[in-house]
This record gives structure tokens, C-alpha cells and sequence, in this order.
């Protein structure tokens, strides 16, 4: 009389708890998920190949737009990949400089997740909260750079400009504040009842099959890895930074939160080293007029705050363009982490685990 | 690990709950005790079209075109520009005009609505004639309200966009 039958739904494009246009395909066993199919391409707009068609200098502009919420990492991995490319020493007020402003990047990034990630799971508080700070460091890069989502931060070879006059002062107002603030948001979530339940052990991914299916970031370092490209390979100023990575083993939803809750942290304790120990100096290395490739391939890792995000770039002798430029997007690669972490799960767990994904749709599209 | 006694009077007095509504309770009243226009400002929010905001001095707004003190275009056509520019929005029309050596823009056309306000143009000009000015307020209805041209047009290099021309104020 009865019969049971599997049920396919779309979660998505424009489901407001997918960050975006992600579509999400369920195959749907009552309120279990069977299946899970990602379904991207929504926002694809061929980055890859338009940086290809444009020079060395001007093709930063598309990498604040793949990952818009840390446009300035983005911006650290053009610069540096080609600065690689091309052999140029930068000078170390500017790595300086970079350091800052990347780690302040991450704190922006991380708490828009924490934002949006409580949003979905129901704690609307914490994501007012998060974004008052977050407004305040957007202020900060709109006072070095002028821009406050493109920022478009770095020139090839250091930066266009030193930071201006009331930079420091700012930017030492919201460290002395900031830490207050992480207290606020740990008190509202990390012993709420509703919190943990929510998250403990939902979207278990251990790091065996994190390493697999190559996530990197926040993500495997929850399920007790130690892999930090700033740690690993350091670029820019990170060498000469005294800090820690925090892991975490239990590798669920909750894990991930502690992780990047501690990773702010870290990075206010970087951003008040480099503003302790700023050399002075010029900003800018001395370039030739046209950059003029060789026959050379790069690729350049460094950690965004989604993980570990690669700029490869092929040149062609005297092109001013780079012959092929690849974009490693953390996003589009832990996003594959999906089906696993969901599969056999509930459907209410699903929103749950997009959000500690923690993916940027333009980033995975590009 | 919490002991089991510990973790039972936790779940019957909800210590975490009232934290949170202590925070929200605090701010609560922070903000009920201060009016937003206030000395003391603890409200974020901006009443906007009636308060102006305030930008930062590096802030990138519309491309503007400026001139030097006798009025005279500072633009020599050097190309600079249209050359940098990311999205391709510039073109210049090089000309002569009367009385002047350097060669002088005939027109300059700027299409705002592909402009991604990235300021290479500006940076890459070595006459400093080009700025990025502090105007953000740039909707339009149509596609014509995006290109600026020379003076003389409604939408001009030199001036601000009108966009109290378009606000609701002045339709009716
Ligand atoms: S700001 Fe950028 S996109 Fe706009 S005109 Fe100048 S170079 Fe072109
Ligand atoms: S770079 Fe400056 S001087 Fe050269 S064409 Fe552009 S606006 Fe004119």
C-alpha cells in the first residue's frame, strides 16, 4: 500500500544559506542525504583566461574578484607568483606592510564565516557582532588602498604607496579592542548549548580523506594536521613571525570554529609584530620599464584564509602577458569535500557543512 | 572533562544562555542610553543620506579630469591611460587646439559602467592630470548616464555626475 521512494531536491543557486550561487543536488532517503552532487558554474567567468590576455601589471584587478571576501591574499599570490617569475626582490617594509594587511585580510574573511556559518545554523546575534569588526578593518584597507572590497592592494614589486599618516593609529585602536571582541563571540557561542549541538560531530571529515581529496586550510587542520604553507614555505614576512597553528583532532564543525577562532588570534598577534617591528625604507624595488617574460613556469603557494591558494603562471619569451596562468582556488578544492562529509547525514547538516566549508562561489567558479 | 554532576547542573541552570542574553542585554543598553548623533558615538550605523559619511582620503571614486590653474587641460594625450586600463574604457581623440604645444584631448571618452575604479589610469599618467574623486553615488537609469564625454555634455569629465538630476526628489 505504502512504497518509499528516494527524492531528489535542489538546494540552490539561490538558497540564501549557500554563500551565493552553489546549487546543490540531494538525493533525498526521508531526511537523510543519500546523494550529494555540487553543481558549480553559476558565476564562471573565465579569470583564468582573461588574465592571459592581459599584462603582468594589470591582471591583479581579476584576482580581487575570485575571492572577494579576502581579495587582498589574492592579491599577495598575483604579486608574489610574479614577482617569482621575474627574479625581484621586494623590499621589507613592503613585506612588512603585505603581512599586515593579509592577516588583517584574515580576520575579515574568518569573520565574515563566523558570521554567516552562525547565521545558517540559527545564531543571529554573533553575526552583528562579527561584522561590526569587520567594517572597521574594511576602513582600514580603505584608508591604505581606497577600495574597500577590490582592493587591488599590492603592485608588482611592492606596493604603489606607504601606508598613510593615521594608519598605524587605527589599525593599533582595533588591536587593542579585538580581543575583547573574540571574547564576545565565544561567549555567545562556544558553550551555547544550541551551538554545540548543532556542531559537534556534524561533518566529520578526518584527515586522512582531507589530505585525499587535497583540502587544505582551516579545514584539514581541524582534523589534526599541522600543514600551514606560512609555516611550511614561508613567503613575505612570515619567516620572521612568532606564531602558532592551531589544530584541532576531532575534525568536525565544531573543531573548525575553535580553529578559526584561534587563527584570529594569531593573526592580531602577527599584525601587532609587524607593526612593532616595520623597517623603514622604500616600498618599492626598482623595475624595468616593460616586464618582459622568459621561457619560465612558476607556481606560488600561500595560505589565504580558505587554504592553500596557488598562483602558476607559465611565461613566453618577451611576452608581457602570461602564456597560461592557473588559479589553485582553496574554495573549489575543499568544496569537493561535500558528498563526503554529508553522505548518510541529515539534511539539516548539510547547510551546516557548506558553511564550515567556509566556500566563496566566485572563488570556486572563477 | 566535566564531571557528570558538573555537567548535570549545567543542563538544569543554563549558564550558557544567560551569558549571550547578558552580552545582548549590555549592548542594549549601551545604545538606548546614547543618541546615534551623540559625542560619544557607540552606534555603528551611519544615518546616511542625511549624515554625510566620511571617506577616506585614498578613497576611488569616478574618474575626473582636472585642470591647472590658468583652466587649461592638464591632459597631453600621452595614452598612458587607455593603454593601462584594465577594461579598456578609456579612449582618447588627440587634437591641437590654438595656442598650446602639447596636443589636446578633442575628446575623452570615459564608459563609466565598465570601470572597475582600480586607479591604474590614474597612477600611469605622468601629467597628473586624471584623478579618482570622492563621489560614490553613481546609479543611473541608462546606459547613456555612464559615458562621459568633454565639457559640454550633460555627463562631463569635469564635474561631478548629477545625480541629484535623477534622485526621486527631482522627478516629481
Ligand atoms: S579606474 Fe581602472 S577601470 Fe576605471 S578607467 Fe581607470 S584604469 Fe580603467
Ligand atoms: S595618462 Fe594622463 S596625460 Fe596621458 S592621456 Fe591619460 S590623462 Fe592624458
Amino acid at each position: 500500500m505504502f512504497k518509499t521512494e528516494e527524492m531528489e531536491i535542489n538546494l540552490g543557486p539561490q538558497h540564501p544559506s549557500t554563500h551565493g550561487v552553489l546549487r546543490v543536488k540531494l538525493h533525498l532517503d526521508g531526511e537523510t542525504v543519500v546523494r550529494c552532487v555540487p553543481m558549480i558554474g553559476y558565476l564562471h567567468r573565465g579569470v583564468e583566461k582573461i588574465c592571459e590576455n592581459k599584462t603582468f601589471f594589470q591582471g591583479q584587478v581579476w584576482t580581487d574578484r575570485t575571492d572577494y571576501v579576502a581579495s587582498v591574499s589574492n592579491n599577495l599570490g598575483w604579486a608574489e607568483g610574479v614577482e617569482k617569475l621575474f627574479g625581484i626582490t621586494v623590499p621589507r617594509r613592503a613585506h612588512y606592510i603585505r603581512t599586515m594587511l593579509t592577516e588583517l585580510n584574515r580576520i575579515t574573511s574568518h569573520l565574515l564565516w563566523l558570521g554567516t556559518h552562525a547565521l545558517d545554523i540559527g545564531a543571529m546575534t554573533v553575526f552583528l557582532y562579527a561584522f561590526r569588526e569587520r567594517e572597521e578593518i574594511l576602513s582600514i584597507f580603505e584608508a591604505f588602498c581606497g577600495a574597500r572590497l577590490t582592493t587591488t592592494a599590492f603592485r608588482i614589486g611592492g606596493l604603489r604607496e606607504d601606508i598613510p599618516p593615521g594608519l598605524e593609529k587605527q589599525v593599533r585602536a582595533f588591536q587593542a579592542r579585538f580581543l575583547d571582541c573574540i571574547e564576545e563571540y565565544e561567549t555567545l557561542l562556544t558553550e551555547n548549548r544550541i551551538w554545540k549541538k548543532r556542531t559537534i560531530g556534524v561533518a566529520l571529515l578526518n584527515a586522512e580523506d582531507a589530505i585525499a581529496l587535497g583540502v587544505t586550510g582551516p579545514v584539514l587542520r581541524a582534523a589534526g594536521s599541522t600543514y600551514d604553507i606560512r609555516k611550511v614555505f614561508p613567503y613575505a614576512a612570515y619567516a620572521e613571525m612568532d606564531f602558532d597553528v592551531p589544530t584541532q583532532t576531532a575534525g568536525d564543525t565544531y573543531a573548525r570554529y575553535l580553529v578559526r577562532l584561534e587563527e584570529m588570534r594569531q593573526a592580531h598577534r602577527i599584525v601587532n609584530q609587524c607593526l612593532d617591528g616595520l623597517p623603514e625604507g622604500p616600498v618599492m624595488a626598482k623595475l624595468p620599464k616593460v616586464l618582459k617574460s622568459e621561457v619560465n613556469e612558476v607556481y606560488h603557494a600561500i595560505e589565504a584564509p580558505k587554504g592553500e591558494l596557488g598562483y602558476y603562471f607559465v611565461g613566453e619569451k618577451g611576452g608581457v602577458n602570461p602564456y597560461r596562468m592557473h588559479i589553485r582556488a582553496p574554495s573549489f578544492i575543499n568544496l569537493q569535500a561535500l558528498p563526503k562529509m554529508v553522505e548518510g547525514r541529515l539534511l539539516a547538516d548539510v547547510i551546516a557543512a557548506i558553511g564550515t566549508l567556509d566556500v566563496v562561489l566566485g572563488e570556486v567558479d572563477r | 572533562m566535566a564531571s557528570p554532576r558538573y555537567s548535570l547542573l549545567r543542563t538544569l541552570i543554563p549558564f550558557d544562555i544567560y551569558g549571550g542574553m547578558k552580552l545582548t542585554g549590555k549592548y542594549f543598553g549601551k545604545v538606548l542610553r546614547q543618541a546615534n548623533r551623540g559625542p560619544k558615538r557607540t552606534h555603528v550605523v551611519v544615518e546616511y543620506p542625511e549624515v554625510a559619511v566620511t571617506l577616506q582620503p585614498r578613497f576611488r571614486g569616478r574618474l575626473q579630469m582636472i585642470k591647472d590653474e590658468q583652466g587649461e587641460i592638464k591632459c597631453v594625450c600621452c595614452l598612458a591611460c587607455e593603454k593601462i586600463c584594465p577594461t579598456q574604457v578609456i579612449t582618447i581623440e588627440k587634437g591641437k587646439k590654438e595656442g598650446r604645444k602639447t596636443p589636446f584631448p578633442l575628446q575623452y571618452d570615459f564608459e563609466m559602467e565598465r570601470c572597475i575604479f582600480c586607479e591604474f589610469c590614474v597612477e600611469s599618467c605622468g601629467f597628473d592630470s586624471i584623478i579618482l574623486n570622492h563621489q560614490f553615488e553613481l546609479a543611473g537609469y541608462d546606459r547613456e548616464d555612464f559615458s562621459h564625454g568633454m565639457e559640454g555634455q550633460f555627463q562631463n569629465m569635469f564635474s561631478i555626475t548629477p545625480v541629484g538630476h535623477y534622485s526621486v526628489a527631482s522627478e516629481d
